[in-house]
């Protein structure tokens, strides 16, 4: 524990000190924001660096690992319905969760002038979401190519954007991209790992990947037919 | 930041953390008793893994928001002032980089990618191809604000070109791909990018000033898919001239 936690601040020093030395070089050549802002900013860099030594550090002994053994759990059931119901539900209540979600829907409260209240987008990004985490797993246990089912999203994405009134499209791009949270990711990332890695004939770096990419398809594409109905 | 303002964020960061807790322990529980059932060190051994995720995370998404998102927002302002408007782009190419370089969920991604393939892809190699993808997408996206391009523009052919090269890349590559454009949309693009995004549009005197501002967070989660695809590429070429 403690190799890794020496280990596990060396690498978030790493990754944060270019961000910072670039700023302050910003900060005294031509940016010059007011010593208020800048302040802020080393006081938020300092709490960064704290909180994401003892984020990795989590994620690395509680949060993989766990992800992983569900995984590998679901798959031992040998019960179809059991991954989908586990899938759907940790798609749809982490989603629902997150609360740059909250943020979006907002948004888009506003830009309908409440035609599409804020918990109702909150509910669609959520079943967008499950309903493609729960397609990606049947992908694994299936083991069809993860390309077919990335073009025929993607094409029916570029197809529905052309149909979505304007106002719908960018907030609609943006809710699959506001889906997969710090927490979330690593989350459905171990789950996948974890499912391919006790199924005979799949390999964890082909097969297990994938989930989270294929599922922030789904709030586009809900969020879109939504946007057409609301027109 | 008044006082006011910064406890107004640490309470609603503190909520939001627990949001996005409370229901995975939840559904961790239920399966636990119905079906898991596994012993209780290993329980005991996440819990403290999962607690110390979750306060690392508060304090990370705090200085995230108190520091980065109004210091993006006043780069971004800085930069709308340049006389020499193409300036802006080799600006953005580089705090693309730099930003994503220092997303965590970008770390843990590229972690387990060497894991899962005993170490024949090698983490820093995913990285730097995520951070390349970013920093043009940053780029093109200060230059959208500063020239006034559509998104859709620039989303499309993006697309389209991902559609493509799922079907002539290292077929191994394709799903970390895809959710390397997940984890690069994470609070660093969405503090200090995103307020760099919007400082510039303000500058520059957008009317449309939110519509330019998020539009980035879109081209983000789509740049890395395309770069990681085009390292694959890369090593399929190679590999096939090598025999």
């Amino acid at each position: 524990m403690r190799k890794l936690l020496k280990d596990t601040t060396f690498e978030v020093i790493r990754a944060i000190a270019p961000l910072i030395v670039v700023t302050i070089i910003l900060q005294f050549t031509f940016v010059k924001a007011s010593t208020g802002v800048f302040v802020q900013f080393l006081i938020g860099a300092a709490l960064v660096i704290a909180g994401m030594v003892f984020f990795l550090l989590g994620i690395e002994v509680g949060i993989l690992p766990a992800g992983k053994t569900v995984g590998a759990g679901l798959i031992e059931r040998r019960s179809l319905w059991l991954i989908i119901a586990i899938a759907f539900l940790i798609g749809f209540s982490t989603t629902i969760a997150e609360p740059d979600v909250l943020v979006l829907s907002r948004q888009a409260d506003i830009i309908t002038d409440g035609a599409v209240s804020e918990s109702s987008l909150v509910y669609i990004i959520g079943i967008g979401l499950a309903f493609f985490v729960t397609m990606a797993m049947m992908r694994i246990i299936f083991g069809f190519r993860i390309a077919y089912l990335l073009t025929a999203s993607y094409l029916i994405v570029m197809l529905l954007s052309f149909f979505t009134p304007p106002e719908f499209v960018s907030l609609a791009f943006d809710s699959g991209s506001v889906t997969t949270g710090a927490l979330t990711a690593p989350i459905i990332i171990a789950l996948g790992i974890g499912l391919s890695s006790v199924m005979a004939g799949r390999s964890a770096i082909s097969d297990g990947f994938g989930l989270l990419g294929l599922a922030s398809i789904g709030p586009i594409i809900a969020v879109m037919i939504m946007g057409m109905i609301v027109h | 930041m008044s006082g006011v303002n910064i406890l107004y964020t640490l309470i609603s960061t503190a909520r939001g953390v627990a949001e996005a807790v409370l229901p995975l322990l939840a559904i961790l529980a239920i399966f636990q008793v119905l079906f898991l059932k596994l012993p209780i060190s290993y329980i005991i051994n996440l819990l403290k893994g999962t607690l110390i995720a979750t306060g690392g995370l508060f304090l990370f998404l705090l200085g995230a928001q108190i520091g980065f998102l109004s210091y993006g927002q006043a780069i971004g302002e800085a930069l709308g002032d340049f006389t020499q408007k193409w300036l802006t782009i080799p600006f953005g190419f580089l705090l693309g980089f730099i930003t994503i370089w220092s997303e965590p969920a970008v770390r843990i991604l590229c972690d387990q990618v060497e894991e899962a393939s005993a170490g024949s892809i090698h983490k820093r190699t995913v990285l730097i191809a995520i951070c390349i993808g970013v920093a043009i997408v940053v780029a093109l996206g200060m230059a959208r604000v500063v020239y006034q391009i559509p998104l859709l523009y620039i989303l499309i052919p993006g697309y389209t070109l991902a559609i493509v090269m799922v079907w002539f890349t290292q077929k191994e590559f394709v799903g970390f791909a895809f959710d390397s454009g997940g984890v690069a949309t994470g609070p660093m693009a969405n503090t200090f990018l995103l307020g760099l995004g919007l400082g510039l549009a303000s500058a520059a005197g957008g009317e449309n000033m939110i519509v330019y501002g998020l539009g980035l967070v879109a081209l983000i989660a789509l740049a890395p898919i395309i770069s990681v695809m085009a390292l694959g590429l890369i090593i399929r070429i190679k590999s096939r001239y090598r025999g």
